[in-house]
């Protein structure tokens, strides 16, 4: 089979380097009800390498109302056994294997066992079972991702303790053209290109990168030195630019790439500035402290910080690509030429400082490569780094952030997914309490409600968030589902941990920052960090 | 037969009281039973959200689902259309579709079929404006006013709607006569970017405009007698070899086949995920305007998956001056007034008139009376009595153009009583 | 949100739903081109022809005749297809009238803006076809489609006239390809 027609359309969004490193990924699943066999089920035909299902339950008449990789013939028979099979069917390159047995005694009985996997999903586990998992993920730098389907209410936590991104792949980009301070290489060949003896065609597609810097050179020779930066004097950087367009008796000749210019005069006077992750990023501790440990990212922002001190003048290294322009094929070739060539000299400084880190640091100075660096480079401007607290410091009464969790819940646009983040925590104290899930016998289900809500109370009281209101209504729809797994819910939280599984394994795209409450009574989601 | 405690979880919902859901919510077996037998949902496409909708709406207790594709499966189709595999490839998607959910969860009827009216609920999992844009014509069309302008509920067609990119994607319900339809907001959707055909011949400067040079200009005129078929492979490996001449003649790189397979079929990568999520969305919304079992989206739900999770639920509104739902205009005539007399009516009937300088008439595709153009042509209906030019036995509804409208005035003509507006 | 069913009564639905039975008369994309006829506001050198009859709009022809200009005497015959995604998506336009100018190539394609690139669902069929018009008064040396006609237009003008003139009046052969004399037919 051809792997690259099958997986066509998810190169086109992660690239052919995002495919290998799905096709090299060893998934994890923990309970195979449907949020985890749902999650698993688009991770598999996207072509992870394998999977492994941990579960020790039976397949149960109500596991065939919800799941569609369980099926009819396996009743009673090991659910961990039917849901691999079905989930092989679904593409033959991708292995598949099972475990029969409980989750919880898994953990206890043997903690390395999760020691060989890239990314752990752990579905439907209570937050003890959860807290401990944590712990062992993070002693073997694995990823995790936890899930839960409660009723109408979906839950997603990613836990390690940081992730690096250079391929953010943001829907923005800005264009780094450094109109108005050009290097040397590109001062000259704007200066080489004469508007005043041009031939009409070839004035008419002169590019407007090329026209905007001959007049921020022009504006600046007449101003001191400044650029614009009123309104009035912006209007006139944008008439003197006009004031060059060809005329026939006064009027001046359609030519688009002055429209062009006229309508991007403002990346003249206001360059892209470093965003403020890059800079947070840039400041951190990690970066200052480069040890053969190091991964190679905090290596590269080391080596790409004394480039912005050093080498760059406090600007980044340039990208290197431009944006289209009107203009002959010629000259806008020879412009991108002269733009590439800074952007890999600006790459090979920075190459240069990461081989005296890495040498420093004990490590072989050429064990990162020359075309990493440069793709490090060319992303620079959007690296993301994301860290997540453990489980134990998100819950634990010493650590928790009850302030945060105050104000979630009392602003509008929050107030009812942080009561459902409270309502999910609570639930599980009331099935230790209890050993059942709220709502869980149609006769209880209003005295349920009142116990779950003073175990919400209780639990708000430790985080020190006493006072705060947790609506009646949500408590009731809470115990109305009665930590039911209903289908479709699974099926938007599977997804959401398939897409979140893609970010982490592939390295690109942001994953979410924190804790994903989907509240599929509303339509809407929050992610809280507490 | 039905198992015991299959839809335990689902049941919690349908069967117990709660304090977030719709109007006149009725908890009750009946849902369920209403679910599994009268409710009939149609599904519009069978790709990579119609596969996942197929799924989750037999998993949410929909009974009779119909589902219609016209496409055959393709290999790259396998990264998210989970319901086929390999062997499946060149077969209908519609057929291969239902079988296969048929075979997983009993009870469960498809059959592909082709007739709109039947269905309480239509479920869209299209790629295309154009294909939805036929549809919401499809649903509109039933909708009918009552005399007070609202909507009748026994006439309202209601869809679902899907639609994904990379990571990011949207759900939205429509509810033709109470939230917008398709045409009210075709804003939503931005025009596809094309090059300027003088760039493509001239000034190329990237890999994408010598692949539409060798698409646009070469092919009609090297390869004037054959249709160019985006789905035969050796037409795409011809536009590719020619894209690829073009950018060695001009020194620009970046020319692959994949690239030419991108620029040449507009490829909008759909990948698994997102279809899940945005079908499952769908389907949660299908369930609660069928049931009412909890509180239905106000109308649009955006989600955006590439930077952490962000998503936005927005009630967009109707454009009251819609030409495919707005109620229109109810106008009483008699079956014996000309064409000419109904215009004039129209111009000196004291609300309609203001709207109208010079107004054109249009019964569907049928021109009635155009100024313009058309006007020596259809001159001659003027003078001819209404019941010469409609289908009376039907509902008539003409569309009046004017310079002075935005859009087509709808007209629905009711026959007998005296001449004249019915609006209050 | 809002009832619509009511599962305990049953479905009266059905009957109404029946009852109605209608197809679709029309695409959307037809009821706007509608608009667009009923007010086309062609300039006197314009004409236009539906060859399917009134009722089948969305393919039709127009015939332009240069009123003046370069082009003054000539006749230009014009195919109009317009997509059902009308007006999301622009009419497909096509010059069947083989023609010696420099924003139109020998198979017809057009390089004029508003038919590709600044196309926007509130343009019309009139502004389309002043954009043709205008195209016949100011041919625009500057963004060729034919690079050979476009040289000539700026480095031999006199000469360039001389060609137009020649090709639409009585049809001469330009640099090995002919152009019979354009009196709005579909030529070759």
């Amino acid at each position: 089979m051809d792997k690259s027609k099958r997986y066509d359309r998810g190169i086109r969004v992660w690239g052919a380097h995002g495919q290998e490193a799905l096709e090299a990924a060893r998934v994890c699943l923990l309970n195979a009800g449907p949020t985890g066999t749902e999650a698993l089920k688009n991770l598999v035909l996207g072509g992870i390498h394998s999977f492994t299902i941990v579960d020790g339950a039976k397949v149960t008449p109500a596991d065939l109302g919800n799941n569609f990789l369980l099926t009819a013939d396996a009743l009673a028979g090991s659910r961990a056994q039917c849901a691999t099979e079905c989930l092989k069917e679904l593409n033959e390159s991708v292995a598949g294997s099972y475990v029969e047995e409980a989750p919880r005694s898994l953990m206890n009985s043997n903690p390395d066992f999760f020691r060989q996997f890239t990314l752990v999903i752990a579905t439907q586990l209570s937050e003890t079972d959860a807290t401990n998992l944590d712990v062992i993920c993070r002693q073997h730098g694995v990823r995790l991702l936890l899930l839960r389907s409660y009723g109408l209410v979906g839950y997603l936590r990613p836990s390690m303790p940081e992730h690096r991104v250079i391929e953010s792949k943001p829907d923005s980009k800005v264009d780094d053209l450094r109109l108005a301070n050009p290097w040397p290489e590109l001062a000259a060949y704007v200066e080489s290109l004469d508007l005043a003896t041009a031939e009409d065609h070839v004035h008419s597609h002169i590019p407007y990168a090329v026209l905007l810097a001959q007049a921020a050179k022009q504006w600046q020779q007449e101003h001191g030195g400044a650029l614009p930066s009123s309104t009035p004097e912006r209007a006139a950087f944008k008439e003197l630019l006009k004031s060059w367009q060809r005329n026939i008796d006064g009027i001046p000749l359609e030519e688009e790439n002055f429209t062009e210019a006229v309508s991007n005069a403002h990346k003249v006077w206001a360059p892209p500035s470093v965003p403020s992750e890059l800079r947070a990023i840039l400041a951190d501790p990690a970066a200052d402290t480069i040890t053969a440990k190091s991964p190679d990212y905090w290596v590269l922002v080391a080596a790409l910080k004394r480039f912005i001190e050093q080498e760059g003048q406090g600007q980044l290294p340039l990208e290197g690509s431009i944006p289209d322009m009107h203009a002959s094929t010629q000259q806008y070739l020879e412009l991108q030429r002269v733009y590439r060539a800074r952007a890999d000299a600006d790459a090979a400084a920075v190459e240069a400082h990461a081989r005296s880190l890495l040498e420093a640091a004990g490590r072989d100075p050429n064990s990162i490569s020359t075309s990493d660096v440069k793709h490090f480079c060319k992303h620079a401007r959007y690296l993301r780094l994301v860290r997540w607290r453990s489980l134990a410091e998100e819950t634990e009464a010493s650590s928790c952030r009850g302030e945060a969790l105050r104000s979630a819940l009392a602003a509008e646009d929050t107030a009812d997914n942080a009561a459902l983040y409270v309502l999910l925590r609570a639930a599980d104290r009331f099935y230790e309490t209890y050993q059942r899930y709220p709502g869980a016998y149609d006769s209880e289900v209003a005295e349920d409600a009142a116990l779950l809500k003073s175990q919400a109370n209780a639990l708000l009281a430790e985080c020190g968030a006493a006072g705060a209101v947790v609506s009646d209504d949500l408590v009731g729809e809470v115990c109305r589902c009665a930590a039911g797994e209903l289908h479709v819910v699974a099926a938007v939280v599977g997804a959401i941990a398939a897409q979140e599984a893609i970010k982490l394994i592939t390295c690109q795209y942001t994953p979410v920052g924190g804790t994903l409450i989907y509240n599929a009574m509303a339509s809407t989601t929050s992610v809280f960090a507490f | 037969m039905e198992l015991e405690g299959r839809w335990r979880d689902l049941d919690y919902l349908l069967t117990r009281q709660g304090n977030v859901v719709g109007p006149g919510f009725e908890p009750g077996q009946e849902i369920r039973e209403f679910l599994q037998d009268g409710c009939r949902v149609l599904v519009v496409g069978a790709g990579g959200l119609g596969c996942e909708l197929l799924k989750d709406l037999a998993l949410s207790g929909f009974g009779n689902i119909d589902v219609i594709d016209m496409d055959t499966i393709d290999v790259s189709n396998l990264n998210r259309q989970f319901l086929f595999r390999m062997g499946d490839v060149g077969k209908s998607k519609a057929e291969v579709a239902s079988a296969r959910i048929m075979e997983r969860i009993p009870g469960v009827t498809e059959k592909p079929l082709d007739f709109y009216e039947q269905f309480h609920v239509i479920v869209l999992g299209l790629d295309s404006l154009e294909a939805r844009r036929y549809m919401n014509s499809v649903a509109c069309s039933f909708l009918e006013y009552d005399e007070d302008g609202q909507p009748d509920l026994s006439t309202v067609k209601p869809m679902v709607d899907g639609g994904t990119e990379g990571f990011k994607g949207h759900a939205r319900v429509l509810i033709p006569g109470v939230t917008p339809c398709f045409e009210c907001t075709l804003w939503l959707f931005p025009p596809q970017t094309k090059f300027p055909l003088c760039t493509l011949a001239e000034t190329p400067r990237s890999p994408a405009h010598c692949i539409e040079y060798a698409k646009i200009i070469l092919w009609p005129k090297e390869r004037p007698d054959d249709t160019f078929d985006a789905d035969c492979e050796e037409h795409m490996k011809w536009v590719y070899s020619k894209a690829l001449a073009r950018a060695a003649e001009f020194g620009i790189q970046g020319v692959t086949y994949q690239l030419t397979q991108g620029v040449v079929k507009n490829i909008i990568p759909a990948i698994a995920s997102t279809n899940a999520i945005v079908a499952a969305q769908c389907t949660l919304e299908a369930l609660k305007m069928v049931t009412m079992c909890s509180t239905g989206l106000n109308n649009y739900m955006m989600y955006v998956g590439t930077d952490g999770v962000y998503t936005l639920t927005t009630p967009y509104e109707r454009d009251d001056k819609c030409p495919i739902c707005s109620p229109g205009v109810s106008y009483a005539v008699q079956p014996t007034t000309t064409l000419r007399q109904l215009i004039d009516g129209l111009m000196e009937d004291p609300d309609l008139g203001k709207h109208l300088s010079a107004p054109s008439v249009s019964y569907g595709s049928t021109n009635l009376y155009m100024r313009g153009a058309l006007e020596a042509q259809t001159r001659a209906n003027l003078d001819k009595p209404i019941s010469e030019l409609v289908d009376t036995s039907d509902n008539v509804v003409l569309h009046i153009n004017d310079k002075r409208l935005v859009s087509a005035m709808k007209i629905r003509l009711k026959f007998g009583g005296s001449n004249g507006s019915m609006e209050t | 949100m809002i009832k619509l069913f009511s599962v305990k009564e049953k479905q009266k639905k059905d009957a109404a739903a029946a009852a109605n039975g209608k197809a679709v008369k029309q695409s959307a994309g037809e009821l706007r081109l509608q608009k667009d006829i009923s007010e086309l506001d062609l300039p006197k050198n314009v004409s236009i022809r539906f060859p399917d009859g009134q009722d089948k709009i969305m393919n039709f022809e127009i015939t332009l005749k240069p009123d003046e200009g370069l082009y003054k005497g000539g006749a230009f015959l014009f195919t109009f297809a317009v997509p059902s995604g009308y007006p999301h998506d622009p009419p497909k336009v096509k010059c069947l009238t083989k023609v010696y100018h420099p924003n139109i190539d020998l198979e017809g394609n057009i390089c004029l803006n508003i038919l590709r690139e600044d196309w926007k669902p509130v343009l019309t069929i009139t502004a389309v076809v002043y954009g043709l018009n205008f195209l016949f008064l100011a041919p625009n040396p500057d963004d060729p489609l034919n690079k050979e006609a476009a040289q000539m237009m700026q480095q031999s003008p006199a000469q360039f006239e001389r060609l137009v003139s020649q090709s639409i009046t009585r049809g001469c052969a330009i640099g090995g390809d002919y152009f019979p004399p354009a009196r709005g037919e579909r030529s070759g």
